[in-house]
């Protein structure tokens, strides 16, 4: 279920400060930077299409990377934020921190569902609400999950879906200590229309 | 229509729209969604308008968010009616959308079904619009 370690190849930047981040950015570049583990955070920049090619290809932020800095040796990072424009939706900046393979980190990892043609409530018109498409869990560094499953089989409308009904992966526990929701089988807009009319009238 | 139930005050001063939108920018709650991508003022008729044409196309499937809410009294006066006398009375509700705003989000439906909605509603607004779908950073 975990991912290998994948590599991702950064740039060393000189100078902080808007300035420099606007100057990497005009040349092509992502701003960005590398912290944590107790050293000097290190500015780096990351060239804007193998990015956004990067960020497409999905799960970003729960991807253990193997980052290759030019004249520095490797290190591992996970993402900790992709700054993007308001408008545009591209990136604009982007953190990644440093870990070692066997330390804790939260992490948000990818729900995702199974067997909709199995839920009753789909069936009808119902619509999933996913409350949290992804869930913040404490994970080892070395063993992050790809994501968590949830089976949607026998779902009426009106059903909740909580984090106690989701089988976790070992090693893995959720960040926030109650049973909360995931999601929920809702009622379609049409339905709801109709049911509020009938109570006006 | 949508229309605050309670204000604190009756009139308001007309102001500008600067700058981009600080929050309600991403899709929090459906997979496709209806992004501004200039300022302007949209009336509660506008949003009730897109909201018609987003739900029919959809055949009352799916589930649809307004994520805007008109809370802006604009006021008119009285036709053939002189300068002066003080400022007219609420004409219309709107909301101050500003570029990067997520006005419109919708769920449960295919995503050729989802775009065509969005553009019929697109239709019904008075700012330019994108249709953004959730991404999976």
């Amino acid at each position: 279920m975990a991912r290998r370690i994948v590599d991702l190849n950064a740039e060393v930047r000189t100078g902080t400060g808007k300035g420099a981040a606007r100057q990497a950015r005009r040349e092509g570049y992502v701003p960005g930077i590398i912290y944590g583990d107790g050293q000097e955070p290190q500015p780096i920049k990351v060239k804007y299409n193998y990015l956004l090619t990067k960020l497409k290809q999905g799960r970003f932020l729960q991807t253990l990377f193997n980052l290759k800095v030019e004249g520095q040796p490797d290190v591992h990072v996970v993402c900790r934020g992709v700054q993007r424009d308001v408008v545009k939706d591209l990136p604009t900046h982007v953190d990644f921190m440093r870990i070692h393979d066997d330390s804790r980190i939260e992490l948000f990892i990818h729900v995702e569902f199974v067997n909709h043609d199995a839920s009753p409530g789909l069936k009808r018109g119902g619509t999933l609400v996913v409350v949290r498409p992804e869930v913040e869990l404490e994970v080892t560094a070395s063993d992050i999950p790809d994501h968590i499953t949830v089976d949607l089989t026998g779902k009426k409308i009106g059903d909740v879906i909580h984090i106690n009904d989701v089988q976790l992966p070992p090693g893995v526990k959720p960040t926030i200590a109650r049973n909360f929701v995931i999601a929920n089988v809702a009622a379609p807009s049409g339905l709801v229309a109709e049911e509020n009319a009938e109570a006006e009238a | 229509m949508l229309q605050p139930k309670r204000t604190k005050y009756r009139k308001m001063h007309k102001g500008r729209i600067h700058g981009e939108a600080k929050g309600g920018f991403l899709i929090n709650f459906g997979s496709y969604a209806l992004k501004a991508t200039e300022p302007e003022r949209v009336t509660a008729r506008q949003i009730e308008a897109a909201r018609r044409a987003i739900t029919r196309h959809m055949k009352r499937q799916g589930r649809v968010w307004i994520r805007i809410f008109p809370d802006v009294p604009v006021s008119a006066k009285p036709v053939e009616v002189r300068m002066g006398s003080g400022k007219g009375s609420t004409d219309y509700w709107a909301c101050k959308v500003k570029p990067g705003r997520i006005m419109f989000e919708i769920d449960g439906v295919n995503e050729e079904t989802a775009r065509e909605a969005l553009r019929l509603g697109a239709m019904k607004l008075p700012v330019q619009t994108r249709i953004v779908a959730k991404e999976d950073w």
